[in-house]
């Protein structure tokens, strides 16, 4: 039995799709760019070709924010995503890797002890001590690799990274080289080199940026998706998606049930009601789209497993309870005002009210 | 048509269209004529003269307003890229002869009895309210481009170098235009207009013109055309019997704020700022440079408001416009990729700094100016010449003005600030003053609007000078008004410094209280002319005869107080209540020495009258206990009777609540009147209890949190001591109070050295 990746990177799961639009690309394209920027922005938006391939969307909201993204990497200057957790910052940044270089691999993730060599150097110490200091003994990160390649470099989380070390990024995108002292040499990015960093802005624990790295990012704000429809097609694409890798049997036979929590989300971020009557009280968890999908895929393998096969308000209301109440006692009192405010005057929600009010 | 014996070439522009001004300057070069003929109503020809002025500085409009009813009138705004502005300043500069040619104003501003009334207020703006759709604007979309000035670049700017070619192939799609929508040749409005424009034209042929060049919206351009021309008996068939209006004409100052869309003009543009840009640009030949030099601005203006735009940044912002345009596959970079940027790269990603950036350099600030000789209605020049007196220059932008009243130079600005608010132009408006309770300062926030002009003509009609136009509007009024408005024109007369209008309006006013039957009126007058008593002083106004209403009024309403008090519902016992007040507030202001006798005899008469609502009762109570006329006791009485078993709880709780209502300071400090209150509420039964909750609610619902907590602690300690209604016998005894005394005691006799004083009595 040959073995199957749980996730398959983008450029494995879309390769068809980035063959197709590679065919069709007559545009001119950026010195080492697999794609035109035009192909990048169809690839990310969707579309159709004029060969007739469907180009299926990876991001579904405002085409100027992807176009700024493109273009910012097309100018050689590095992308910086900032936006809450959850509004698709490492999604884009993965399908903008693959389909600018081929290779959404070349990644850092960024956390609270991310050394320097994570973004630098580090050496094989066997080798240095066997054979003293030479450039085999040395250990490229994916930053180093990606200047030599001529690929993009994504960073995650980069606002994780200690200041200190996040610093040693600044040479590397003003002077596009990397010096290595220890061998008096140093790596020259290749064309196409370029970093997509992302970063969220609210979060615990963030090391706010530098003015003199800031500078050298083009800032792109991921928004929440604005509309009830847009944030509604965004989990049901992606819940599908995971439930055809995880090879769930369960469907979702009709948008409802995503519409639903969706509209629950929605209401407790913004802390009114969609017919805006209703003030209510927002819980402290951030309640993203990332969230939405995860409770909806939850809720799948629920139904498959211990249900019939059908999603029903059982299955989502255990884990809609644990995304919406991540503080015990806060977010509980606002989960239960929710529910009894708002959930039980909707008659047509009377099983979700029914299967919350047991979880308790 | 060559029969027509002169060449006749129609520009067709795109009103406030960069692209069309550049053009139509390059093709007034090229043609040379002897007469420049711009589309608007001829009356504006009169404007000629001042039109070749320095002094007079777009954005600027063209007014012309109906002599007797000013509120109809249509502008004709012009900024410095607009093509007729361009056209004008041309043929003024060489002295060629310019005409305006259109519907005259004469017809198109006379009352049509068609017409409906809603439109009277509504402004006509040239083209813009009945005229054809941005048919360029419409091309432009069509051909798949978001901003009408570069498809004018792409399809119009890069195809001929001549610029008569260029308007030549603008007048070619037109005709399909025309022929496509036949809007044109279907409206009876733009039929007449239309026809105007050419009778114009054939009398300047006529004349024995050799080249004439016809700026005019691009619409028009083909049936402006000599070839299409229909025969003149045709046109003059459509131009009789029309009705017709006496109007006046004058340049007025105009915003670039009120160029955009957004406040309403539509045949206006979204960025007046960028346009002007794009504009300048051009004309200084730095085509290459409109993107730079944008960012720079940008870039300024973010450092204006403390944010680091550093220059090597602005490189790098446009160097993403750039990638952007190419992204987007467009041949130049336009204001969506430079706003987009902005946003990622001098700003950070947020969008709020663009707001700024939209309001202060797309849209821009910029606010005209006329020459001083400029044609004005009297009132507005008198307006204009004291502004110079006062140094109050006028301004698009909000600022903030504190004035002191005491210094007199300062007290004439407010006056004029004041007046032009009677007479209709709120270009000040009253702002908070800060902290202060002194009645010598006044705030205002300042900001000039263009259509104050209109605002202006209008108020002409009541007279030429601002004071005499108040007073005499001040007159008007006061012969129509009713008690409380003639009451509220007289603190106008005050604050306007309008001695002459005061007479007539405290006269008036006079006259009005002897027929007057409705006692609510006569209280609520007594506030402002108490006002205008008590501070009359500071203004220099001779309050005399103020002082002598007064107290007629006073005097009146005190006798028909309490017959006015009888039989009230629940609403009109809160009006008379809130009456009441208004009145006590005044009556106290003037006096020197407690209420006169009248007024304190009539609040008695209705305390005493137990069938009165128990809201006025109530608060009656409460003026007479504040006023120290009655005292706790007989007040304690009172609230007992009224709150007693015998009286419905409905009417004992309007009673609590009228005369609770303002601080909780009585019944913190009055043991006794918070026993009364506190035994009557545990005291009722409790159906009539919860009818009762929601007034109770009410009431205390207005005390502060603090206040309230504090009541409850009283009321707790009042338990733990037993009922009590005189408060001796839960109160301390002498020896308690001794005790607690005497540390303070102690210490200060150490304090001022007298030794120790010890528990000793």
């Amino acid at each position: 039995m040959t073995a199957t990746p749980l996730r398959a990177h983008a450029e494995e799961a879309c390769a068809d799709e980035l063959a197709a639009l590679a065919a069709v690309d007559d545009r001119p394209r950026p010195p080492r760019w697999r794609l035109s920027p035009w192909a990048v922005a169809t690839y990310l938006l969707g579309g159709e070709l004029d060969d007739g391939t469907t180009i299926s969307a990876k991001y579904v909201g405002s085409r100027r924010l992807v176009e700024i993204a493109v273009a910012s990497l097309a100018t050689d200057r590095a992308l910086l995503l900032l936006g809450v957790p959850g509004t698709a910052k490492t999604w884009v940044s993965e399908h903008l890797a693959a389909a600018i270089s081929g290779d959404s691999t070349l990644v850092v993730q960024g956390t609270a002890g991310t050394p320097e060599e994570s973004l630098r150097y580090g050496w094989n110490y066997a080798r240095l001590l066997a054979e003293g200091p030479s450039r085999d003994a040395v250990v490229p990160s994916p930053v180093m690799r990606a200047m030599e390649r001529g690929s993009i470099a994504r960073i995650e989380e980069l606002t994780r990274i200690p200041a200190d070390v996040q610093d040693a990024l600044i040479s590397i995108l003003s002077e596009k080289a990397m010096g290595v002292p220890e061998l008096d040499d140093e790596v020259q990015a290749q064309q196409g080199f370029n970093v997509i960093a992302t970063a969220n802005n609210r979060d615990k624990g963030v090391n706010e940026l530098s003015s003199a790295l800031r500078r050298r990012f083009n800032t792109v704000v991921l928004p929440l998706p604005d509309t009830l429809e847009q944030e509604v097609e965004i989990v049901h694409s992606r819940v599908s998606a995971t439930g055809r890798s995880l090879e769930l049997p369960a469907e979702i036979e009709a948008l409802s049930q995503i519409e639903r929590v969706v509209t629950i989300f929605r209401e407790l971020r913004s802390g009114t009601t969609l017919d805006r009557r209703t003030t209510i009280k927002s819980p402290s968890a951030t309640l993203s789209t990332a969230e939405a999908i995860s409770v909806m895929t939850n809720g799948v393998a629920l139904a498959a497993h211990f249900g019939d096969g059908v999603l029903r308000a059982d299955d989502v209301a255990a884990s809609l309870t644990g995304a919406v109440v991540k503080d015990p006692v806060q977010d509980r009192i606002v989960w239960q005002e929710y529910l009894e405010t708002v959930v039980k005057d909707r008659p047509e929600w009377a099983d979700l009210y029914r299967a919350c009010r047991e979880l308790g | 048509m060559a029969s027509v014996g002169a060449l006749v070439e129609v520009l067709g522009v795109r009103h406030h269209g960069p692209g069309s001004a550049r053009s139509v300057a390059e093709a007034l070069d090229e043609l040379d004529p002897d007469l420049v003929v711009i589309e608007g109503p001829p009356e504006l020809d009169g404007l000629l003269e001042l039109g070749g002025r320095r002094d007079l500085v777009p954005p600027v409009a063209g007014l012309v307003y109906a002599v007797d009813a000013p509120r109809r009138a249509s502008f004709y705004p012009l900024a410095e890229f607009s093509p007729e502005w361009v056209a004008m300043r041309w043929a003024l500069r060489r002295g060629v002869a310019v005409r305006f040619a259109d519907l005259p104003a004469v017809h198109a501003l006379a009352e049509t009895p068609a017409s409906p009334d809603d439109s009277e207020d509504v402004e006509h703006t040239g083209d813009a309210e009945h005229g054809p759709p941005d048919a360029i604007g419409t091309l432009a979309r069509v051909a798949g481009y978001d901003d009408p000035e570069r498809w004018w670049e792409d399809a119009v700017e890069q195809r001929a170098s001549s610029a008569l070619a260029r308007f030549a192939a603008i007048r070619e799609a037109m005709s399909a235009v025309r022929a496509a929508d036949g809007w044109g040749d279907r409206d009876p409005e733009n039929q007449r207009r239309e026809a105007a424009m050419r009778r114009v034209l054939r009398a300047a042929v006529k004349e024995g013109r050799e080249r004439i060049a016809v700026v005019c919206g691009a619409y028009h351009a083909p049936a402006l055309d000599p070839a299409a021309w229909p025969a003149a008996a045709h046109d003059t068939r459509l131009l009789t019997r029309l009705p017709r209006t006496k109007v006046a004409v004058t340049w007025a100052p105009w915003t670039a704020d009120r160029l955009a869309v957004a406040s309403g003009y539509g045949a206006g543009v979204t960025a007046p700022g960028w346009y002007q840009h794009l504009f300048v640009s051009w004309s200084r030949n730095q085509d290459d440079e409109v993107v730079s030099r944008w960012l720079t601005r940008v870039a300024r203006a973010l450092r204006e408001e403390g944010l680091p735009a550093a220059p090597a940044t602005v490189v790098e912002a446009a160097r993403l416009a750039e990638a952007l345009a190419t992204v987007r596959g467009r041949p130049s970079v336009g204001l969506p990729e430079l706003d987009d940027a902005t946003e990622a790269v001098l700003c950070e990603g947020s969008p709020l700094p663009l707001g700024l950036i939209h309001r202060r350099i797309t849209v821009g600030e910029s606010l005209g100016r006329v020459p001083a000789g400029t044609p004005m209605v009297p009132l507005a020049r008198d307006v204009d010449r004291t502004q110079r007196a006062l140094r109050m220059r006028p301004s698009a932008t909000e600022t903030t003005l504190v004035l002191d009243l005491r210094k007199p130079s300062q007290r004439e600005r407010s006056v004029l600030l004041h007046r032009l608010r009677l007479l209709g132009v709120p270009w000040g408006q009253p702002a908070d003053a800060g902290r202060t309770t002194g009645t010598f300062k006044e705030a205002w926030t300042l900001q000039w609007h263009p259509e104050y002009a209109v605002s202006l003509v209008e108020a002409g009609l009541h007279g030429t000078t601002v004071v005499g136009a108040a007073s005499s509007l001040v007159a008007e009024r006061s012969a129509q008004a009713d008690l409380d408005a003639l009451a509220a024109l007289v603190e106008q007369c005050l604050i306007c410094e309008l001695p002459d209008a005061l007479d007539d309006v405290v006269r008036a006013l006079a006259a009005r209280t002897a027929t007057q039957a409705d006692v609510v009126s006569l209280l609520l007058a007594i506030e402002p002319l108490a006002r205008t008593r008590r501070y009359g002083d500071v203004r220099e106004a001779d309050t005399t005869l103020v002082a002598e209403v007064l107290d007629t009024v006073v005097a009146r309403a005190s006798v028909d107080l309490r017959p006015g008090c009888a039989s009230l519902d629940d609403d009109a016992a809160a009006r008379m209540r809130d009456a009441v007040d208004a009145a006590q507030r005044g009556v106290s202001l003037v006096a020197g020495d407690g209420p006169p006798a009248v007024w304190r005899a009539a609040l008695l008469a209705v305390a005493s009258d137990r069938q009165v609502h128990g809201l006025v009762s109530g608060r009656v109570h409460r003026i007479l206990l504040d006023g120290g006329v009655l005292d706790t006791s007989a007040i304690a009485e009172r609230l007992s009777q009224r709150l007693s078993v015998g009286s419905s709880a409905l009417a004992g709780a309007a009673w609590l609540d009228g005369f609770l209502d303002g601080d909780a300071v009585l019944l913190l400090h009055d043991p006794a009147l918070l026993g009364i209150v506190d035994d009557w509420v545990s005291g009722v039964a409790e159906e009539t209890f919860d009818d009762l909750v929601p007034l109770l609610r009410r009431t205390f619902a207005r005390y502060q949190p603090a206040e309230r907590r504090q009541i409850g602690t009283r009321l707790q300690h009042r338990d733990t001591s037993g009922p009590s209604y005189d408060g001796s016998e839960g109160g301390p005894t002498d020896d308690e109070l001794w005790e607690r005394a005497a540390p303070v005691v102690s210490r200060v006799a150490e304090l001022l050295g007298l030794g120790p004083v010890g528990s000793s009595r």
